[in-house]
């Protein structure tokens, strides 16, 4: 009898067990995620860090692609089809992975893909520059190699995702850029009320999705930047390295006049090490051409709901980059009269234009205390012009921010010396 | 009162999403896992590995749940599709491996059981991998780092992964495999009473399930000899090989140790002995 409540008591506490799930986890967001094939350990992802792409090819099919914390709990995963393509976007703790199998007759190949939420670019970056930083201070012989690699092989990818993004941008800015106003004639206005809404909803997606791209490319610039001294850095490192490197080899052979075996041993060690570097270099940017061509495939995918939604709503009687800008908030011009307010994407997807045009204007209360020269290196900091000072409000001018208004804005509060913010006067 | 009607789940139907298939899977939780169970019950039945016991009770159990886990996850990218018989397709597929678990015997003992639950957990968990080295040597963090030979970048996750285990992980892996704490205690009280006797069992049963799990890392982790050991730590590669195959080879963590001995001598040779709680 006591046996069988044992075993109902573990039965429940499977069922529970089963019921919590991923929440379970007790890792953290910076905590590497391991990824299995066909239940196979076969390599990690670091979320915090740099690793950001897993790619694995095997001979025979896969069955299984899962993710699992430090802690051995399942946090998604994904079953593969006999042959052919298969997709999940796994969202852990605020960052999303993206699992992608593939079955050939030849085996199978799965890619596990790190894409952190755009705040997080900021925070990898940083800890790109952080380490890097780290390694310059550290002993030249202990100079790890991985982080050059991963950085090198990050400056590489940036510049092909800002390459990439470049020529879009310039596609997604221009109708924006020249305004031009849709008089009731123009607008072959056939479309229903719930036609009017869908086309609203869509509207408001493809203005977010604008949004979402140009400002993870922003980021990414902003990254970049950053990268490039980091590079330069490093460089420099391993130009020590190298001088040190003939520098302990003079020494040695002064030292052991006659016995070349030290020498060529360490000389061999030393060598055999940079052909490591290599390889290593080399996986690197295989795996990151893989990241590569899955980024492009986004970027190509995105424009293509891009024209697919353009050509809806052409089809449904709105042109699209009539609908996006239109003169000074007069959005209504490709509605109806008769419906009342100006739809928030429309709004939104107005103001993004204008900053584009126009100097930012914002204005700014300080917080007590601070001095004036405080003030100044901050505008300087952001390459901000003064304007009039009214009743402890600073207008604050900023030519074309690097990310969107409302984003910079939250930057913008975050400095210590401000106190708040407001967009108008 | 709600409708009951409305809540009738039938669970022969389509399920057209992935949403669709979390909802359907997670209100019949109870339902899912006893199909699992009995499917695993039919397959020893059917290998002639079966006897009406707790112990197998206990055993089936555990792997049908297992495999829930699994199928919960990974079955929702197969929507549209009717859960209950793509159960019934994944647990089979399970089945049809060479060694789909470790059955023997001997582990259906609460001893074999712990250890058995132990080490597979081991293979899916680092923080369960890196445990086993206390479990089964008696090792802490710092004898792990020297042992594996581990730099200081890669030491700092030793620590993270013993906290863990001690703080949750040892607990969650013991409801997990069904061990309560009355048999914890059993375990104690049998190492203490009869040291000589529990310790030969203890190492049989690790030897025999450090050999079945060691293969579930890819196949380039095999033992190596011991002058390939010496390379491996001289030139700094291999951590996770070290880190996996060590604490799941009793011959070849000897070697390592060997290797390793540089004047101080701060652990002692490893040996299999058993450490019960984390
Ligand atoms: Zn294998
Ligand atoms: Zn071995």
């Amino acid at each position: 009898m006591a046996q069988d409540r044992d075993l109902e008591d573990y039965r429940a506490c499977l069922i529970d067990g089963l019921k919590v799930r991923a929440r379970r986890s007790a890792c953290g967001s910076s905590d590497p995620i391991h990824v299995f094939v066909n239940e196979h350990r076969v390599g990690t992802l670091d979320g915090g860090g740099t690793e950001t792409t897993f790619q694995i090819q095997i001979q025979t099919r896969i069955d299984t692609v899962e993710l699992r914390s430090e802690d051995g709990v399942l946090l998604g995963g994904l079953s593969a089809p006999e042959y052919g393509f298969r997709t999940a976007h796994i969202p852990i703790s605020g960052d999303t992975i993206q699992l992608r199998v593939h079955n050939t007759a030849q085996g199978g190949s799965a890619t596990a893909m790190f894409t952190p939420a755009p705040s997080s670019w900021r925070r990898i970056w940083k800890t790109l520059a952080a380490s890097a930083e780290a390694t310059v201070r550290l002993p030249t012989v202990m100079m790890g190699p991985r982080i050059r690699v991963v950085a090198v092989a990050q400056l590489l990818l940036a510049i092909v995702v800002v390459g990439l993004a470049a020529d879009r941008i310039a596609v997604w800015m221009a109708p924006e850029r020249t305004p031009s106003m849709v008089t009731q004639a123009e607008a072959p206005w056939a479309a229903s009320l719930p036609e009017v809404t869908k086309l609203e909803r869509q509207l408001g997606e493809l203005a977010q999705m604008q949004a979402r791209t140009v400002d993870t490319i922003q980021l990414q610039q902003q990254g970049m930047a950053q990268l490039q001294s980091t590079i330069t850095k490093l460089s420099s490192t391993q130009e020590k390295v190298v001088s040190n490197m003939l520098t302990v080899r003079q020494e040695m052979e002064k030292q052991q006049k006659g016995s070349g075996r030290e020498v060529r041993q360490m000389t061999r060690l030393l060598m055999g090490k940079a052909l490591s570097e290599q390889e290593q270099l080399e996986a690197e940017i295989h795996s990151l051409t893989v990241a590569n061509d899955r980024l492009s495939e986004k970027m190509v995918g995105l424009e293509q709901d891009n024209e697919e939604l353009k050509k809806k709503l052409k089809a449904a009687g709105v042109d699209v980059s009539k609908a996006v800008v239109s003169g000074h908030g007069n959005a209504t011009t490709t509605r109806p009269p008769d419906i009342g307010q100006t739809p928030q994407s429309l709004q939104a997807a107005d103001s993004r234009s204008n900053i584009q045009l126009q100097p930012f204007l914002f204005w700014v209360a300080f917080s007590e205390g601070t001095t004036q020269e405080s003030i100044d290196q901050w505008l300087r900091e952001m390459d901000g012009r003064k304007g009039v000072l009214n009743e402890g409000w600073q207008e604050v001018a900023i030519v074309q921010p690097a990310v969107p208004p409302d984003r910079f804005l939250d930057r913008i509060r975050e400095a210590k010396i401000v106190k708040a913010v407001r967009t108008n006067r | 009162m709600p409708d009951r009607t409305t809540t009738v789940i039938r669970l022969e139907d389509v399920v057209r999403t992935a949403d669709e298939f979390d909802q359907l899977v997670s209100q019949a939780l109870p339902v899912f896992l006893d199909r699992a169970t009995s499917s695993t019950k039919r397959y020893l039945r059917e290998t002639g590995q079966w006897a009406d016991d707790v112990a197998h009770e206990k055993f089936v159990l555990r792997w049908g749940a297992e495999y829930l886990e699994r199928f919960l996850v990974c079955g929702r990218s197969e929507a549209p599709c009717r859960p209950l018989f793509l159960l019934d397709s994944f647990v089979a597929k399970q089945h049809s491996q060479p060694d789909p678990f470790c059955y023997h015997p001997d582990l259906l003992t609460p001893l074999g059981r712990y250890l058995d639950g132990l080490v597979a957990r081991a293979v899916i968990s680092r923080d369960a991998l890196i445990a086993l080295y206390h479990h089964c040597y008696g090792m802490g963090p710092r004898d792990v780092i020297a042992i594996t030979g581990l730099n200081e970048l890669e030491s700092q996750r030793i620590y993270k992964n013993f906290r863990r285990w001690r703080d949750s992980g040892w607990q969650r892996t013991m409801d997990e495999i069904g061990m309560t704490d009355v048999e914890l205690e059993e375990l104690v009280v049998q190492q203490q009473r009869h040291p000589q006797r529990f310790h030969h069992e203890a190492e049989r049963l690790v030897r025999f399930a450090q050999a079945h799990y060691r293969k579930s890392e890819p196949d380039h982790y095999p033992c190596l000899s011991r002058s390939q050991w010496g390379a491996m730590f001289s030139e700094g590669h291999g951590c996770d090989y070290r880190l996996w195959h060590l604490v799941l080879c009793a011959d070849c963590i000897q070697t390592a140790w060997d290797l390793g001995r540089n004047g101080d001598e701060t652990i002692g040779k490893p040996r299999v002995e058993l450490h019960v709680r984390p």
